[in-house]
This record gives C-alpha cells, sequence and structure tokens, in this order.
C-alpha cells in the first residue's frame, strides 16, 4: 500500500513534466483574468494547439484519431501535471474533446467525423452541449424543443438552458424532440448545430452570484441541413446516452477560487470559533479528507484497469455539499463582513464564491437527490423509481411549469 | 498509485469473512448473551487454529509475522460479525506493546499468545493512577472497567512507581493477590464482557518504564484508534448491508419499502459515509504501517470517521426496520449498541476532534 | 370556564397534587418490579377519579371528570412535572374508553367505563401486525362469520400492555376481497377469551411492555363490533384522531436539557468542565432554542383549543423533533460520560440517566408514526405536495 505511480505511471508522469517544463513556461503565473472572464476561453484554443503539437491534445482518443489511446490513469497524470501550471483549461475546450466528438465518432458518417474531429483537436472548433431545457433537468429526455423536417433542413424552435460557454462556442450538439406522438424517449432526435446560424440568440443567466458561464440559448426557426444530423431519426436519446457516458463528474469548479476546510479551521482558529464548532469541523474535515483518500482508491482502481463502479458519483455529491457546508460555515464566522461582495479580501471572496457556486454544483451534471438515487439503485440494489410517463405519448403528459 | 491492500491481503480478508460469516452468527451471538460464557471461548480457539492471534507475533516467537495492514482487514471482519472474543486487546493492542516493550518477559508472553494459550486485557494508560507499586513490584487497588479483565491470563496497565514514573506492567492474573469479578451491572453492549479486579500484594513484571512507557502508550492509542476505525467500519457494512436486504422484504402500501426516496436517499447517505470511512480507514492504515509522521492525523481521521459512520449506519438500520428493529429478535440491537461501545472505548469523539484540528496548521 | 375560573380550578388541582402525588411518585417507586409499580398505579389512578381528575374529559357519570379539553391539557402538563405510574393507562384511557364511549350500549358502558378509568381494568389496541405498521390497512387478522357472532384468527404485534389487559379494541380483515380499506371491521373483545395467547416481547433492553398477541378460532359476539361490517378502517382513524392534542413531556421522556447541564457540569472535557466547552455549549443552545420553538407551537395549539378550532399538525412536527433531540441528548451525555457509560442500570429512570434515554430512544422514532411517515403528513399536510405512489389503491386485498 503506497501512493506512488507504478514504473510505467513514474515514466509517463516523467515525459509529461519534461514536456510541459519545456512547453508550458508561459503560464507559470496565474492568468490576468477574474472569474467568468470568457477569455480564457480564446486563450484555450492556443494551449489546445500547443499541445496538439505535442500530441497531448486529446491522450484518451485512440491513436488513429490523433490521440495517444492513453489509459484513465494517464489522463489524470497528465492533468495532475498539467495543472501544476495556470494553462487555461475547461469545459470550452473539454466538451468538444471529451463529449462531442466521441459522441460523432461512434455514431457519425465518415464525412462527419472528418469534418469535425481534428479541428476540434486543434482547438479550431469549441462546442457547447444544448441538452437541457427549463422543462428537462434530471429528466433529460422531456426535451420539448422541436425540430421539423422542411426539404432537406430541420427548421428548430425552442429554448435550451445552463448551456456552458455558449457564448464563446463554434458548433453545439443539439437534443430536440422530431416526434412528439411517440413515447418520449423515442422521439428524439441529435443534430449538430452551427452557433453562427441564424435564429440563435445566446443570453447569458446572471446567477446568484452574479456572474456566470452559463447562458440560455433561444433557437427561433433556426434551420439545420440533414446532414448534420447525428444518427438516425427518432434515435437522439440513445446517442445522447454517448454523451452522457463520456461526462465524468470531474466539473468541480476552479478548485483554486474555492475554500477547503483547513482554510475554514484556520479562520475559526483566528476567531476564537474553532472550539465552539470543533466537532463540526472535524466531521467536515473528515468528510474533505475522506473524499482525497477515496479519489486515491479510485485512481488506484484505474490504475490496476478495473473499471469504477457506481460510487464514482460522490466525488461531485459529497465535494458539494463540503463545499456548501464549509462556505456557510466560513462566512458565519466572518459575520458583516461577509455581507459585503466587492470585498478586497481575498479569504471573503472565497467564502463567498463557493457558497454561491456550491448551490449551483449540488445541481448541476445530476442532481444530489438523482445521484442518491443512483446509488441506491445501482450499488445497493434497490428499486427503481415508479415512472409515470412508461409508455405515455409524450405529447400526452401533464406538462407543469 | 496503489492506495490499497494487495491481492493476498485481500484474500486473508475474504477467508476470514466467509469463515466468520459461517460461524459468528446472530444466533451464536444470541447463545453466548444467553450462556453468560466470559468469551466465545470455542470461537476463540477455532481463531487460534487459524493463527489469528499470532498473526503479528514475529514468526522467531511463533507467529505469522504479518504485518498491521493484515490485522486492519481483520478487525474489519471481526466488527462485521461483533464476534465476542478478546482479540482486540490481545492481538491489536497486546502484540505491538509487548514487541515494543522487548525483554524476555514480553517475549515469552508473545510466544504464548501466538500459541494461543495466552489471552490479555489491557487497561487504558489513565486506568492505572490509582493502583499503588510497592517494593519488588507488587501490585494494590483496585481497576474497572477493563474488557475481558475478569478472564484474561494476562493484564497490561500503565501504574506509577512511588516517585511518579511510569511503568508498563504485565500482571498474570490467576495468582492469590488478584480478586476478580465480571461486572454485575448491565453492560450497555451485550456482547462484550467487562470486568473488576482487586489487587493486593500481586505480583507483576515491569516491561517498561519512563519516557518508553509514554511513547509506547502514545503509539498504543493511535494503533488502537486506527485498528478499532477498521472494526466500526466493517460494523457500519454489515448494518448497511441488513438495512438494505429487509427495505427489499418489507412491503408496505403496495411497495418494497426500499423503493421509497426517504428509504433510498437515507441508505444511499449511509453508503456513502461508509465510502469515506473507507477511504480515511485506509489512510490511518497507510500511516500505520508505514510510520509516517502524518499518523496522529491519520488516527484522528480514522476514528472521527469511523464513529460518525458506525452509529448513523447503526440508527439507520435499526429505524428502517420499524418496531421490529427493536426487538431482540431482530438484531439491530448488536450493532446499535456497539456502536455507542467503540465510540468511547479509545478516547470520545470530542477529544479526538480537537486533536484533529490541532493537526491542521 | 372563563380563564379566571379556569386559573383558579387549576391552582385547586395542583394543590391537590402537591399533597398527594409525593406518594405515588419518585422514591415512592424506587426499586418497585413492574407488578408493584402497576399496583401503585391503578391506587393513583382510583384517587384521582374520586378528585375528578381521571379522565377529565369523559362524564362524571362513569367516573369521569366532566370537564374540557382545556383543563385536561393543564392537568396532564401539570402530572408531567411529577414521575408518576401513568404510563400503564396511557393507551388505554386514551383511545379504548373514548372509543367505547362512542360506540358501546348503555349497559356495557355502565359496566366498563368506571372499571378502567378507575385502572381496575385496562385496555389495549390491537392494531398493528408484522405486515402492517405503518399501512395499518394491510393488515391480515381475519374474522369470520360463526351464527351471532365471529371468529378470529390471526396475530397482532407491538401490542403494548396486553399482559395486563382485560378488554381490547382490535381491526380485523372481514373481506378480503375488496380493496384494502374497506374491508375491514373493528370490535372490542375480552382479552381473557379462549384462544387468546400473550406473549411479550423482548426489548434492546429493560422490561418490556410490548407483546405479541394470537388469536386462535377467538370468538366475539356481534354485539361488540363496533361500526360497520367493513367499516372498520373509519373507526380506526377515528380512534387514532381521537386524542386531539396529546400532551407530550418535553424531554420525550429522555433527559431534560437541565439534566443534560447537571451532567456536563461535572463532566470534564481535557482540563475544564464540560459545560465551559463550546461544542457543548452549542449543543445546549439548540436544544433551548428547539425547545422555545416547541413551546410557542403549543401555545398556539392551545389557543386553537381554546377557541373551538382542531389543532394543526403541531403534533407531528413536536415528535418528529423530540424524539430525534432525545436520541442526540442521549448520545452526547454518554460522549461525556465516557467509558462509565457501558455499565449501566436498566431500571434507572430514563428522565434521569442518559443511558437508559439513549437506548430506548429508537422506538420512539417508530411507534406512533415513523420519522418517515410524519415527514411525508408535514409533507402532504402542511406544504400539500403530492401523497407517495400507491399501487395498493382499488386493488382488492387478496391479489395484492
Amino acid at each position: 500500500m503506497d501512493f506512488n505511480d507504478s514504473p510505467e505511471e513514474a515514466a509517463f508522469r516523467q515525459e509529461v513534466k519534461t514536456w510541459l517544463a519545456e512547453n508550458a513556461q508561459a503560464y507559470r503565473e496565474p492568468l490576468p483574468l477574474g472569474p467568468g472572464d470568457i477569455r480564457i476561453a480564446e486563450m484555450g484554443r492556443e494551449w489546445q494547439k500547443i499541445k496538439a503539437r505535442g500530441g497531448y491534445a486529446a491522450i484518451s482518443w485512440p491513436t488513429e484519431a490523433g490521440g495517444r489511446g492513453a489509459t484513465p490513469i494517464e489522463e489524470v497524470i497528465f492533468a495532475e501535471e498539467e495543472n501544476r501550471y495556470h494553462v487555461p483549461v475547461g469545459p470550452f475546450v473539454g466538451i468538444g474533446v471529451g463529449l462531442a466528438v466521441p459522441t460523432i465518432r461512434a455514431h457519425g458518417t465518415p464525412e462527419q467525423i472528418e469534418q469535425f474531429a481534428h479541428p476540434t483537436l486543434m482547438g479550431d472548433i469549441l462546442w457547447c452541449q444544448l441538452f437541457s431545457e427549463p422543462a428537462a433537468g434530471s429528466d433529460l429526455a422531456a426535451v420539448r424543443t422541436r425540430a421539423q423536417r422542411d426539404g432537406d433542413d430541420w427548421v428548430v424552435n425552442g429554448q435550451k438552458v445552463w448551456t456552458s460557454w455558449a457564448h464563446t462556442a463554434d458548433w453545439g450538439i443539439l437534443l430536440a424532440r422530431t416526434d412528439p406522438e411517440q413515447v418520449k424517449h423515442k422521439g428524439l432526435t441529435f443534430f449538430l448545430l452551427d452557433m453562427r446560424t441564424p435564429g440563435i440568440d445566446v443570453r447569458p443567466i446572471r446567477s446568484i452570484s452574479g456572474e456566470s458561464e452559463f447562458n440560455e440559448v433561444f433557437l427561433t426557426d433556426v434551420r439545420i441541413p440533414d446532414r448534420c444530423r447525428l444518427g438516425e431519426v427518432g434515435a437522439g436519446w440513445g446517442v445522447a446516452m454517448t454523451t452522457l457516458m463520456n461526462e465524468r463528474a470531474n466539473s468541480t469548479g476552479e478548485s483554486l477560487l474555492l475554500p477547503d476546510v483547513s482554510s475554514l479551521v484556520r479562520l475559526a482558529r483566528e476567531r476564537g470559533l474553532a472550539e465552539k464548532n470543533q466537532r463540526e469541523l472535524a466531521a467536515l474535515y473528515a468528510r474533505e479528507q475522506g473524499l482525497k483518500y477515496f479519489q486515491a482508491r479510485q485512481l488506484t482502481a484505474l490504475s490496476r484497469g478495473e473499471q469504477l463502479g457506481p460510487m464514482s458519483v460522490i466525488s461531485k455529491l459529497v465535494f458539494a455539499n463540503v463545499l456548501q457546508d464549509g462556505s456557510a460555515m466560513g462566512l458565519d464566522m466572518l459575520g458583516l463582513e461577509a455581507a459585503f461582495l466587492a470585498t478586497e479580501d481575498h479569504r471573503v471572496t472565497r467564502f463567498q464564491y463557493g457558497y454561491q457556486w456550491a448551490a449551483a454544483l449540488r445541481i448541476a451534471g445530476g442532481a444530489d437527490e438523482i445521484l442518491k438515487n443512483q446509488i441506491a439503485e445501482r450499488e445497493l440494489g434497490l428499486p427503481g423509481e415508479i415512472r409515470a410517463d412508461k409508455g405515455v405519448p409524450f405529447s400526452q403528459l401533464p406538462v407543469g411549469r | 498509485m496503489n492506495f490499497d491492500f494487495s491481492d493476498d491481503q485481500k484474500m486473508l480478508a475474504d477467508h476470514a469473512r466467509q469463515f466468520l460469516g459461517e460461524t459468528c452468527t446472530f444466533d451464536r451471538l444470541r447463545e453466548f448473551v444467553a450462556s453468560g460464557e466470559d468469551y466465545d471461548r470455542a470461537l476463540w480457539q477455532q481463531m487460534v487454529e487459524l493463527g489469528w492471534p499470532g498473526l503479528s507475533v514475529p514468526e522467531a516467537a511463533g507467529g505469522l509475522g504479518l504485518g498491521v495492514l493484515e490485522l486492519c482487514l481483520l478487525s474489519e471482519e471481526i466488527g462485521r460479525v461483533l464476534a465476542p472474543v478478546p482479540f482486540f486487546s490481545t492481538v491489536c493492542q497486546a502484540v505491538p506493546l509487548l514487541e515494543q516493550a522487548g525483554g524476555e518477559v514480553a517475549d515469552s508472553l508473545l510466544a504464548r499468545i501466538a500459541a494461543g494459550t495466552c489471552t490479555v486485557a489491557v487497561a487504558n494508560p489513565d486506568q492505572g493512577h490509582s493502583l499503588e507499586l510497592g517494593g519488588n513490584s507488587c501490585l494494590d487497588g483496585a481497576l474497572a472497567p477493563v474488557a475481558w479483565l475478569h478472564c484474561a491470563d494476562v493484564l497490561l496497565v500503565t501504574a506509577s512507581e512511588t516517585d511518579g514514573t511510569a511503568v508498563l506492567l504485565s500482571v498474570e492474573l490467576d495468582q492469590p493477590g488478584v480478586q476478580r469479578e465480571r461486572l454485575a451491572a448491565q453492560v450497555l453492549d451485550s456482547v462484550s464482557a467487562w470486568g473488576a479486579a482487586h489487587f493486593d500484594k500481586a505480583l507483576t513484571t515491569v516491561l517498561a518504564r519512563g519516557e518508553l512507557v509514554v511513547a509506547l502508550n502514545h503509539k498504543l492509542r493511535l494503533r488502537s484508534a486506527v485498528l478499532l476505525a477498521f472494526e466500526q467500519l466493517g460494523g457500519a457494512d454489515s448494518a448497511c448491508t441488513m438495512a438494505r436486504d429487509y427495505s427489499l422484504e418489507r412491503y408496505t402500501f403496495g411497495r418494497q419499502i426500499g423503493g421509497y426516496q426517504a428509504i433510498k436517499h437515507k441508505l444511499a447517505d449511509v453508503r456513502v459515509a461508509i465510502e469515506l470511512a473507507r477511504s480515511n480507514a485506509y489512510y490511518g492504515a497507510w500511516a500505520l504501517y508505514t510510520d509516517s509522521p502524518e499518523l496522529p492525523r491519520a488516527a484522528a481521521l480514522a476514528r472521527i470517521s469511523g464513529t460518525e459512520t458506525f452509529t448513523l449506519a447503526a440508527e439507520e438500520n435499526l429505524q428502517v426496520h420499524g418496531g421490529i428493529g427493536y426487538t431482540w429478535e431482530a438484531n439491530c440491537h448488536f450493532y446499535y449498541q456497539r456502536a455507542r461501545l467503540l465510540a468511547v472505548a479509545v478516547g470520545g469523539p470530542d477529544q479526538w476532534a480537537a486533536e484533529l484540528l490541532e493537526s491542521i496548521r | 370556564m372563563n380563564p379566571q375560573e379556569l386559573n383558579d380550578w387549576l391552582a385547586t388541582a395542583r394543590n391537590w397534587l402537591q399533597e398527594q402525588a409525593p406518594d405515588y411518585s419518585g422514591k415512592a417507586r424506587q426499586g418497585l418490579t413492574m407488578d408493584e409499580d402497576l399496583a401503585l398505579g391503578r391506587r393513583w389512578q382510583a384517587l384521582k377519579s374520586d378528585a375528578g381528575y381521571a379522565c377529565i374529559t369523559l362524564p362524571r357519570q362513569y367516573d369521569g371528570g366532566g370537564g374540557t379539553e382545556m383543563q385536561k391539557i393543564l392537568f396532564e402538563a401539570e402530572e408531567k412535572t411529577w414521575d408518576l405510574p401513568n404510563t400503564y393507562f396511557g393507551i388505554s384511557l386514551g383511545m379504548p374508553v373514548p372509543m367505547l364511549l362512542r360506540y358501546g350500549s348503555e349497559a356495557v358502558k355502565d359496566e366498563l367505563l368506571p372499571k378502567a378509568i378507575r385502572g381496575e381494568h385496562i385496555w389495549c389496541q390491537l392494531f398493528s401486525e408484522p405486515a402492517a405498521g405503518s399501512d395499518l390497512a394491510a393488515l391480515t387478522l381475519k374474522a369470520t362469520r360463526d351464527g351471532d357472532g365471529w371468529r378470529l384468527n390471526g396475530q397482532k404485534l407491538w401490542t403494548s400492555w396486553a399482559q395486563y389487559s382485560d378488554w381490547g379494541i382490535i381491526v380485523t380483515r372481514s373481506d378480503p376481497t375488496v380493496p384494502k380499506h374497506a374491508g375491514l371491521t373493528y370490535f372490542y373483545l375480552d382479552m381473557k377469551s379462549e384462544g387468546v395467547e400473550v406473549r411479550t416481547i423482548r426489548k434492546l433492553a429493560g422490561e418490556s411492555e410490548i407483546n405479541e398477541v394470537f388469536f386462535n378460532n377467538v370468538y366475539v359476539p356481534d354485539s361488540q363490533r363496533m361500526g360497520e361490517v367493513g367499516g372498520g378502517f373509519k373507526v380506526a382513524i377515528e380512534t387514532l384522531m381521537v386524542e386531539r392534542y396529546a400532551v407530550s413531556d418535553e424531554a420525550c421522556g429522555g433527559i431534560s436539557a437541565e439534566r443534560f447541564i447537571d451532567i456536563a457540569a461535572r463532566a470534564r472535557i481535557g482540563s475544564r468542565p464540560a459545560l465551559e466547552d463550546g461544542e457543548v455549549r452549542r449543543l445546549l443552545a439548540d436544544t433551548l432554542v428547539e425547545r422555545q420553538g416547541l413551546r410557542s407551537i403549543h401555545r398556539r395549539a392551545m389557543e386553537a383549543i381554546a377557541a373551538g378550532h382542531e389543532p394543526g399538525p403541531e403534533g407531528a412536527i413536536r415528535k418528529l423533533l423530540i424524539a430525534k433531540r432525545r436520541l442526540l441528548l442521549g448520545a452526547a451525555a454518554m460522549d461525556l460520560m465516557g467509558p462509565d457509560a457501558l455499565l449501566y442500570d436498566s431500571s434507572a429512570a430514563q428522565s434521569n440517566d442518559p443511558v437508559n434515554a439513549w437506548i430506548e430512544a429508537p422506538p420512539i422514532r417508530i411507534a406512533g408514526g415513523t420519522d418517515e411517515i410524519l415527514r411525508n403528513t408535514i409533507a402532504e399536510k402542511v406544504l400539500r405536495l403530492p401523497q407517495d405512489h400507491r399501487p395498493d389503491k382499488g386493488v382488492p386485498f387478496n391479489q395484492l
């Protein structure tokens, strides 16, 4: 039992370190950007090109697709080493490399793969994911955005929401309803959408923290040529499943900007409040550290070539809840200072940001309740939820708000 | 990254789980309680045949010479079935104490433990304050409560010499100078037994003296915390499985109760807590195994997670069972009571919380 | 009764308790076996009945108090400040007796009500079964017609005080071919009838009041039916609603905040008294805040009752919180006691001894509405959220 790399892993890590030392010098210092500054996406294209030259742009892709065919543990090692620098990485690049192209490779025509895979690898195409809607969140198959056939095109009308980086994306992967008379999972079709098409209106969502990478995307008579359909008509749910399977629960936010429990303990000590909250602080710290060692166990499993089980969802579940609880405690301890957003005190902004971001994190990429259902069903073998929508045509389902 | 037990170690744990699962059933626990026996001697004898008492005793002394990692896994399995044997005090506490103290007497005790002819009770270091050590290392005074004290062969206890120097003593309990009894008051955890002893010029052997004793006790405490965390983990995991199984059997309002989110989410919460506790316990095992300077922090983490998780799992297991859970027949009480026993066994949650926070700089 | 009269009445009652209660509570009960304690309880019940303090809302002609709901609540709250042997009669007088008052014939009421109110008889409530707890309508104990009466076969579970009971009220399944709520019939019966077998259930600790009751072809005359054939579910719900507002102890029978303070003042954490520890003070503050909140809710409910309204779902909130709080305080006090907590005396009072308070806490989170059911009640009745999915609705019982 140890925390060391295997010889192969150590060799890979060394190779990565050497490469980064030669190529990431420009990123030694923090980027001159505040949280939520969208210019990071443009910087991301540059870094992606540099990585592509070194063969690290899409290390999990198979070699024939221009990747390295890296194992999951090598991906983690690369990310660990890369994160020692202040490189502009994030979903603005990750959605394309991690979600869109693997989906296209699984379901697309040779022409589609040709058109999108290499440019995405090179950072020339950035992607966004047009899945969630106001009435289709945890229940994604409830999407209402309509795509109707018109000659060689589809005409799309509807609204998407929570679309990260839609404002910087060149293309989007879109899930839309083509047949409302089918049961809900069967009437969906998957499209690739050029974000410069007329009729697309991207509006940033002002979140509770006042800034956001999220958007609403309104689609009004947007025309998509049929050659941009991915997979068969009505087969969109299966295609979307491929995307979701690739969605790893590692979107835990910009961790450098978030408070950890150690900083909370230091704050408590400084304010003479550590003793009063001793049990609570210790329990919170034990959860945070437990998660850290859980992740070490997960990496061990990857390193041994094993599949991760259903418990891997706890990374986000625990992280978000520890972040919310810890940030709330921190703000309580700061007292009235915490009430002012425009503060110069770095520590105050961290707890504020943590508290706000945690609220989103407990919902995005699988709400707490959905993740607990998954643990109950897949890990403990408890029965699935009762589904009132089974076998009912989509058009006849109750709509609500 | 290799933060896990090896395949050999896991195989040992699998064997232990199978053996204990077949032998140490709830029926047997209930029989044990009804019998009023001191500890489950037949089970202990089987463990002796498997070599468990001497698991970490050096091969030279007749043991298997395995390490603390194997002990961690066995502790988890013993925690799973709540085996009523003096395993923790004899194997997890006494063996390393004796090994570190060294000397002829310690070596012969280790050989007896490995041979399965000796069980040991270990008093908490702060329990020996009222004992008086006179000339010729004769011991006077009273000691209670100590687990298995009434039935163990040997006691290890820390006392003070007249000048205040701490000494670690071994006391052969079967001698005229020792009067023992099983504590008559009901013990919260019905499958463990606690004893009291009265010493009147009892003969003892000094195993260690002075600073060494302080160091030994410090290490003992941290090691106990980690190994108990594994016991807690085993108990929590098995309580969670029991609740899961029951929630699939029990129907209410026409559905399995395990289908209601009130129950699903409750059990998911327990399962998440177990996963975190397991991760912290593994970290404790690693720190113990490598004798890391991180050990105090790792022990406190393991202990806090273990206590919180076993308590949660035991309480919610009973709750999921509904009324039946509160009956003697339903077995939920074994976990419910053991969880509380382990919570206070080597220092309570407040103490460990304070130490954990202390380690954060 | 106007407020002034009510105050005067309460002052008299308080004086009466000052005079009489010491002989029946606290020290007077120490070291008694359950049988002896019950005998003391019967005497206390008779004494109260003579003074008009037993079953205050029931008519005087049956040896009740002939008073109002308000008087009953005030008296019971006062009585709870003593440690009286009332537990044996809680269910008997709380549910079966008021139901008999509604459904019994004059002759039966004349004969049985005074005996119950004076504590000579104990009544039990035979509702729950192994597969029918939260879901009462899932019960299976069979009632089949036999001449002028019925034959009962099956098993009841969790029947408190059945081992001492003279009479019982029971819900049975008289028709398994109709949906489950529609096939139930309700009776009262003599617990000494042939074929009734009571087996006491061993609990985690202490002497047990809970029983299994087996029915082997037990005869019940049709005259002892309460309500319509097939109308048993309605009567059962009426039974559960009869006590409009149960006065429960703030500490839920466990250790009070004051007792916890007492323990914390004597325990030490490190080198200081535990009571000076920030964490301990915080728990205590939380407990006191919650208690004050519950007192305010209690006051609102009292005002509603005084104004002739039905109290709301406050009872569910109260039980949910105090049962959990009892578990928390008990465990926290045990943590403070350290290894001493491992040895305990199961005959010590739960209100005084943290170990007993803790070990007896779990059934309170289950009995009379589990935490989960209470949360559903609050979600559905207070927040107006939809009911859980019920696949059993409208399906004949024998097809479930």
